[in-house]
């Protein structure tokens, strides 16, 4: 489901036919494979290879399939389908909890928010507040519907499409609506929630930001209840909004960082204090540490990275961190001559925007995915990288790709050395130590790998016809070609991978962060100075101690 | 360092560059942060400034002047630098020495305690030559490089604890480098005398040949001018490839330096640093023609081809990364290069 995140502007258009009707037989019929099984068959007619293939896939067995023509195929297919559904509904019916009148559609579509792959396909359908509300019953219902229905079974069946050795990642499922969250949990979390959630607040600089900004709405619209001061109540207060936040994405270390300085000021605060000084004192704190921890370091990060960057040099950034485009513009507007190369990945595309800021600013860019590492990375002088955290052993925990970014950086053949920057603010330091990315981890949905339309990027510059023309020179051969592909293919056909949830021995891993060993770290420049990713510990405890 | 006092102090206006060079001309152990940090101090004393900004003011000035005027001032940044650390947060102690207290004590204090500082300094390559008595082996084969005091020191140290000519257990291989100072004899063959006369057998042999020599030795000693934040160290010329020679071959790679000689530095590699060094210079003949005439022309002006020509030849310096280094033996103790950051951290906050 995968594709929250660009549901009004994108895919309306592309998929606005087939999915409705579908819609009705998927609520009528007990889920389990119902959904699926239909797209799949509508779409034969229309590309007889490609239905072929998802046939192949998906439940029909058989060798004799090579035989058949599509239209036997398809029927059966069907009859495969209708056999196993009725056998479900069966099975249903002697567990007890039989799905039945409004309530059950709720459990079917939650089903289908659950577990239906070709949920994707319909909700692309609906329109965006529609399909909202679609998503946002699903979620909360199947919390009940699957108390009633088999929810063991279900559960089995999510867990066979956890990928193991990330399976203690998959703890929680992100929050789809905000449908249940506690009375207690402020309009503008509830908002934020939601943002973070489908990345339109993303990048872990943005997302303390906003949280912080948040939390400064809630403290100003928060009065003491009678029998207790604020400095013990706003805290628990405060917490069922982390609580929420943390249902919709799990918060990021700066976030973290962040939540504890202002939980640590609240506890500070004098009992004797009245309310309205406390909250203003409290608002001037988040304040200050917004200015001092995040805008001003920011500031001076970017002028003393930008010192780093020489005439001719050419610069491989990976995604889009605003930091580095910081640092990139300020080295622009020092008059600087140097290139940039942007190495993005699916499925955020997080350097599109990159691509498009510093391509306006006038900067020499070239974008290419990250499958074009090896041909960016030739050419290179030096690699700066943004960071989600850097942990106490010197690594750095930051978008997926970026470990391949620096290992090619670093291994280069030809034994020339291209230095490895790393631009982070100590907000992002953490106490914890990462040996691996598989310990600590983020796994967001599978389905955002499956979609084929690539996710927008809201952040910045919502523009989603731009990315093409964006692109300067030789990238946008790269990646132009890319999404004008997909989009076609889009209108014909759906994903080959979009019944991943059905076929038995596939499983799909939609990993958010890796960790780069501190080896292939040259420097991480912070707003306390230049360091080497061994002194990231001494940092963080002077940091936090003052 | 009475003499290069009186004799500054009779020019009217105080010029700190020229401190700076009498304090390095007149004594010979002295490093360049060193001579830099006393050159200051003896600035303050003859500047009449009665007010804190004022003396930050002047320092900074006087300072920035000085790197300007030097053609390698990574070494001497780091006493620039430390001094004025060290003013700043005297300044901003609470107290009677505090922007509260009385401008003339706190002057005092700080020349004083500058002196103090100095003489502290001096006394750190005994505490260093101790530290590193340890890495030097009975039987084992030191190989160092360069003019560096505190590796003389400390090789003359390990000699002498071995209790004269008849018990020396080590040897020294001794590469010369082949770019002449002010004098006629390689830089560090002073030291080579000195060690021979101690009954330390010492080979000495050019630049080219350390790589046939590194199967011989047991353990690498070099000197540094600056260590840089990552715990990479700046130094003579030819380091870097003894370095990278020693990592190749296994051996221990040991770096002596003082710990005034952090500088908040952080460069990426060789032409990251931050003076101009002219060692790769593209010539065709047409080129060599011209210098040719152009040094003709100027050759009456010898002072200002002079400097140009050592800066060229003898005081170039190269970087040696921080993976090739086993450890820095320092006055502070024996670091691993990481903990510079750690030490200079220290020092800055």
């Amino acid at each position: 489901m995968a594709n929250p995140v660009d549901p009004a502007l994108t895919s309306s258009v592309s998929a606005s036919q087939p999915p409705a009707p579908e819609m009705q037989p998927s609520v009528q019929q007990p889920p389990q494979g119902a959904s699926p099984s239909k797209p799949a068959k509508q779409q034969t007619p229309k590309q007889p290879a490609k239905g072929k293939d998802g046939a192949a896939a998906a439940p029909a067995p058989s060798g004799d399939g090579a035989a058949l023509t599509p239209a036997e195929l398809k029927k059966k297919a069907k009859a495969d389908k209708a056999a196993r559904r009725a056998r479900e509904r069966a099975e249903r019916e002697t567990t007890g909890g039989a799905p039945g009148g409004p309530g059950g559609q709720h459990a079917a579509s939650a089903k289908k928010g659950a577990s239906g792959p070709g949920g994707a396909g319909g909700k692309d359908s609906a329109a965006a507040a529609q399909q909202k509300g679609q998503k946002q019953l699903p979620r909360r219902g199947s919390a009940q519907a699957t108390a009633q229905v088999g929810a063991a079974e279900l559960k089995k069946k999510q867990e066979e499409k956890n990928v193991s050795v990330f399976g203690h990642l998959y703890g929680q499922q992100r929050r789809t609506t905000i449908a249940g969250a506690g009375k207690e949990v402020h309009p503008a979390v509830l908002a934020l929630g939601l943002q973070m959630r489908d990345y339109v607040v993303c990048g872990s600089s943005a997302r303390c930001v906003a949280t912080l900004l948040a939390f400064k709405r809630v403290i100003e619209a928060y009065t003491t209840p009678l029998g207790t001061s604020l400095a013990r109540h706003l805290t628990t207060h405060l917490s069922h909004q982390i609580t929420y936040l943390s249902t919709c994405r799990p918060l990021s270390i700066s976030q973290g960082n962040a939540i504890r300085a202002l939980k640590l000021a609240i506890s500070s605060i004098d009992p004797s204090v009245p309310e309205a000084t406390a909250k203003s004192s409290l608002c001037d704190f988040i304040d200050s540490f917004i200015r001092e921890k995040i805008t001003v370091a920011d500031q001076v990060i970017a002028g003393s990275a930008a010192q780093k960057i020489q005439d001719g040099d050419v610069i491989v950034t990976f995604a889009g961190s605003s930091i580095v485009k910081q640092t990139l513009l300020t080295a622009h507007k020092q008059g600087k001559q140097f290139r940039v190369s942007i190495i993005d990945s699916r499925p955020l595309f997080e350097g599109k925007n990159l691509a498009r800021t510093l391509a306006n600013a006038g900067l020499d860019v070239q974008y290419s995915l990250v499958n074009g590492i090896s041909h960016a990375i030739k050419d290179a002088t030096k690699v700066f990288l943004g960071a989600h955290a850097m942990t106490s052993n010197g690594r750095l925990y930051s978008r997926v790709g970026t470990a391949l970014v620096a290992m090619s950086a670093k291994e280069r053949a030809g034994g020339v050395e291209v230095p490895v920057i790393v631009c982070c603010e100590t907000v992002k330091f953490t106490d914890r130590v990462a040996l691996d990315s598989i310990v600590v981890n983020e796994i967001a949905d599978a389905d955002e790998l499956v979609t084929i339309e690539p996710v927008q990027q809201l952040t910045g510059l919502p523009d989603p016809t731009a990315p093409a023309p964006a692109e300067t020179k030789k990238g946008s051969k790269a990646a132009a070609s890319a999404p004008v592909e997909s989009s076609t293919a889009s209108q014909s056909t759906g994903s080959p991978l979009e019944e991943w949830k059905e076929s038995a021995n596939l499983q799909l891993l939609n990993i958010m962060y890796d960790v780069t060993p501190a080896e292939y770290v040259d420097m991480v420049v912070t707003e306390m100075g230049s360091l080497p990713p061994s002194a990231v510990p001494i940092v963080h405890r002077m940091s936090t101690n003052l | 360092m009475a003499a290069p006092t009186s004799g500054s102090s009779n020019a009217k206006p105080f010029d700190i560059v020229a401190t700076y060079n009498d304090l390095l001309r007149s004594d010979p152990d002295l490093t360049m942060p060193i001579a830099a940090i006393e050159a200051l101090v003896l600035l303050l004393t003859h500047s009449p400034s009665s007010t804190i900004s004022e003396t930050l003011d002047l320092l900074e000035k006087s300072t920035a002047h000085l790197k300007q005027s030097i053609p390698n001032p990574i070494g001497l940044s780091a006493g620039t630098d430390l001094f004025q650390r060290y003013l700043i947060t005297t300044l901003q102690r609470p107290g009677q020495l505090g922007p509260a207290g009385d401008f003339n004590a706190i002057r005092a204090h700080l020349l004083s305690n500058g002196r103090l500082f100095i003489r502290r300094a001096k006394e750190s390559r005994d505490k260093i030559a101790a530290f590193g008595r340890g890495f030097v082996r009975d039987g084992s084969t030191v190989l160092t490089n360069g003019g560096s005091r505190v590796v003389a020191s400390l090789l003359q140290k390990a000699a002498d604890e071995k209790g004269g000519p008849s018990a020396v257990r080590f040897k020294v291989i001794y590469v010369l480098s082949s770019a002449k100072r002010n004098s006629d004899e390689p830089e560090g063959m002073e030291t080579v005398r000195a060690l021979r006369a101690k009954g330390v057998p010492v080979s000495t042999i050019p630049e080219s040949a350390v790589a046939y020599a590194m199967g011989k030795a047991d353990i690498v000693i070099v000197g540094a001018e600056g260590v840089v934040e990552n715990g990479g160290i700046v130094s003579r010329m030819g380091t870097y490839q003894i370095g990278l020679l020693a990592k190749a071959m296994g051996k221990p790679f040991y770096v002596v330096a003082e710990s005034h000689k952090f500088v908040r530095i952080y460069p990426l590699g060789q032409y990251d640093l931050p003076i101009e060094q002219r060692v790769i210079d593209f010539k065709t003949e047409e080129d060599v023609a011209d210098e040719a005439k152009q040094q003709k022309a100027v050759s009456t002006e010898t002072s200002d081809a002079k400097a140009v020509n050592t800066a060229d030849s003898a005081d170039v310096v190269d970087f040696t990364p921080p993976h090739l280094i086993s450890a820095l033996i320092t006055d502070s103790g024996v670091l691993t290069p990481s903990a510079v950051s750690e030490e200079l951290i220290k020092i800055w906050f």
